[in-house]
């Protein structure tokens, strides 16, 4: 099969994104219209209102000054529920984007509409783009709009206006977990191809989630403590060695996109954060602690882990295309 | 008869010394009393002479007091708490104070003056009383003011401190008044031997003598050299001076700052940042063999150019650029390295606080990474394009 269709490739006429509009304007009005959106929205508003909600409670009692109380918002955990809002974003974004992507594409074969839409002037690359687009878009929509609730509710509850550093660190914090998102949707996009039922692309996806969230921070010791020799493990090697199995564990850590943007967050709305790997105190001495650093640090501190979203996002995209392209549609 | 006179005497003696001690009968009687009947006065002075009425066991009675025998142009009053008087009344066996004064015109006739005073009561009356005044020729109020130590050497930050003994060489007591005379600008304050009050004058018995401290701050500017201070008592006519002398050397005082006083500064990881000092001497002395120093984080490097200077005049500033290299590993954020300069006896340090930034290359490492991501969705879009 191949070769013919490295003979069919040149051949194709006009541009491979043609009827994306189309395509992404139609999944867009869809997905804001439909019912499960609506119980997304509600779920993601509920987890994140209920941190910020106490969490607000308990900045409103906060004597000391602090240049960075906004973002406190996003970060603090508040003492009834030691849940902060960052780390419930880090549960429900996994949902919301699987529950919109998992059955974008089989719910069309299953419906017997995909070869209806392809035969349209309308190419399956434009096709899966605008799906994911789509679905991106609507994810953005939900985060965005949560943002702005929370920003708002602070404004209302705090009686002050956040700094522009602040606003520029949480329009950061959105970028990253709209990339978060994206990981999580073309994920989902990826299954919804390769299987044909809805509900089995659902249960992989949710069963990959399930993998990142619980099992993977638990594997990553043991493989840790099964790749280094057994005197390091046991605190007894020298420092560099002992660094070297800290940065060998997070390495693994990093794998998971959770971790990414956990780190991302850290990065972005804890200004004082210096590093996201070990320290060491001879690299401590001299430091001013506590003092934040400037933005474009921060950015530069926590680019890698957005690059690796960014960078996963495309890559699985790239994969659910390959197979999809090499799809039978005709039911 | 005479037998019985002298046993009647010794058993009256007997009697007494059986009572207490051998005393006589008190006497009783109105007694009006001073304690120097015979005093010098001076001319153009007023003298105050203290008196006493004293009953000794009478009934109390109104005893009226009365002044005679002043000489023409002089005036004598009697006082009573403070009040003219006319008349006295003590009780049994109590005394009433009474002031005689007597104002001496300056013209008085030397020689002595006799001036009767005499109490009479309606039913006892006391002795008179004759002061004798001698007019003398006025003794000139006589101050002295010595110091151990009239010269003292310190810097301009040190203050010199005095010991001064003051005398009244006088026959009264003196209020004297002190002040100080020294260069402008040159603080003095005056305290009591171990007090830590300021006093400006201080009263100094008649043949007595009084420490008094006195402290001299020179203005921290002051220019080496010895700087003379008058230090004057005066009382009632009479002054004493003394002069005593600071020797002030000069001392140099370093200072480090930056040009526009901002101690703050960036730096990229392992790269090597210049930032320039100022470092000036606010002292009065040249501060010679200025070494440069720092203190930075581990493993970052530091150098200054020049490393030492050789000497420093007074209120003359001179540039001293320091190269801060942070270590290749240094993580972003804000880092304090205290520059120091020694000079010989005298130190300045500052504090800048660095800013360590990161090298940009990574994000363009990054932004690499996604653009190698893209390049493989175009690759596949051009291998896997259907038509």
């Amino acid at each position: 099969m191949p070769p013919s269709v490295a003979q069919r490739a040149p051949r194709r006429l006009g541009s491979p994104f043609t009827g994306l509009s189309a395509v992404f304007m139609k999944e867009f009005s869809d997905h804001l219209s439909s019912a499960r959106m609506m119980v997304l929205m509600l779920f993601v508003i509920v987890f994140g209102a209920l941190p910020v909600g106490l969490s607000l409670q308990e900045l409103r009692n906060i004597t000391e000054s602090d240049p960075f109380l906004f973002l406190r918002i996003f970060t603090s955990a508040p003492q009834r529920i030691p849940f902060s809002f960052t780390a419930s974003l880090t549960l429900v974004i996994p949902l919301l984007a699987i529950g919109l992507g998992f059955d974008s594409v089989n719910s069309e074969f299953n419906r017997r509409t995909l070869s209806r839409v392809l035969s349209q002037p309308i190419y399956r690359d434009a096709l899966l783009l605008g799906k994911f687009l789509g679905g991106l878009a609507t994810l953005a929509v939900a985060l965005i709009a949560l943002w702005l609730i929370v920003l708002g509710a602070g404004l209302l509850l705090l009686g002050l206006p956040p700094r522009s550093v602040e606003v520029a660190r949480g329009i950061g914090f959105l970028v990253v977990a709209i990339a978060y998102g994206g990981v999580w949707l073309a994920i989902a996009m990826l299954f919804s191809v390769i299987f044909r039922s809805t509900a089995t692309s659902a249960l992989c996806a949710l069963g990959v989630w399930l993998f990142f969230v619980i099992l993977w921070p638990l594997i990553v010791p043991v493989l840790t403590l099964a790749m280094t020799p057994t005197d390091v493990a046991m605190g007894l090697g020298r420092l560099d060695e002992t660094l070297a199995m800290i940065q060998l564990q997070s390495t693994l850590e990093r794998l998971s996109p959770n971790t990414l943007f956990g780190e991302a967050v850290i990065g972005l709305l804890n200004p004082e954060t210096r590093t996201l790997g070990p320290m060491i105190p001879s690299l401590m001495r001299g430091a001013i602690l506590g003092a934040p650093l400037p933005l474009d640090q921060s950015l530069l501190l926590i680019w890698p882990q957005v690059t690796g979203l960014i960078a996963a996002m495309i890559v699985v995209f790239a994969a659910a295309y390959v197979i999809f392209q090499r799809e039978e549609v005709r039911a | 008869m005479r037998r019985l006179t002298a046993l009647l005497a010794f058993v009256i003696v007997l009697a007494g010394a059986a009572t207490g001690f051998a005393q006589a009968d008190p006497p009783r009687g109105l007694f009006l009393m001073t304690d120097y009947p015979a005093q010098a006065v001076r001319a153009g002075e007023t003298a105050t002479i203290r008196l006493k009425l004293s009953n000794a066991g009478l009934p109390p009675e109104p005893v009226a007091l009365a002044v005679s025998g002043a000489p023409t142009g002089w005036k004598v009053e009697l006082l009573g708490g403070g009040q003219a008087v006319a008349s006295a009344m003590p009780g049994v066996n109590q005394d009433v104070s009474l002031q005689l004064r007597v104002e001496v015109p300056k013209d008085a006739q030397p020689g002595s003056h006799r001036i009767t005073l005499s109490a009479k009561g309606p039913l006892t009356q006391a002795p008179d009383l004759v002061l004798t005044l001698t007019v003398a020729t006025e003794a000139p109020a006589k101050l002295s003011v010595k110091s151990r130590l009239p010269s003292l050497r310190g810097t301009p930050r040190s203050s010199f401190e005095y010991t001064v003994t003051v005398g009244n060489d006088s026959g009264k007591d003196l209020t004297v008044a002190l002040s100080a005379q020294g260069p402008a600008n040159f603080q003095t304050t005056f305290t009591e031997g171990f007090g830590s009050n300021e006093i400006s004058s201080i009263p100094i018995e008649a043949g007595q003598t009084k420490d008094i401290k006195v402290k001299v701050t020179p203005p921290r500017d002051v220019k080496a050299g010895d700087y003379p201070v008058l230090i004057r008592v005066a009382a009632e006519g009479a002054t004493a001076e003394l002069r005593v002398t600071l020797q002030v050397s000069g001392q140099g005082r370093l200072a480090l700052s930056t040009k526009d006083g901002r101690l703050s500064g960036e730096a990229e990881v392992g790269k090597a940042s210049t930032y320039n000092l100022v470092l000036s001497n606010d002292g009065t002395a040249p501060v010679e063999e200025v070494e440069m120093s720092g203190t930075v984080p581990t493993n970052w490097k530091v150098e200054f150019n020049p490393k030492s200077i050789p000497g420093i005049a007074p209120n003359e500033k001179k540039e001293v650029q320091v190269s801060v290299t942070p270590s290749d590993k240094a993580i972003a954020g804000d880092y304090v390295a205290s520059f120091r300069a020694n000079g010989r006896g005298e130190s300045a340090s500052a504090d800048f606080r660095i800013t360590v930034t990161t090298s940009t290359l990574w994000g363009a490492v990054g932004i690499g990474v996604i653009a190698i991501a893209l390049l493989v969705l175009l690759g596949a879009v051009a291998r896997f394009g259907r038509r």
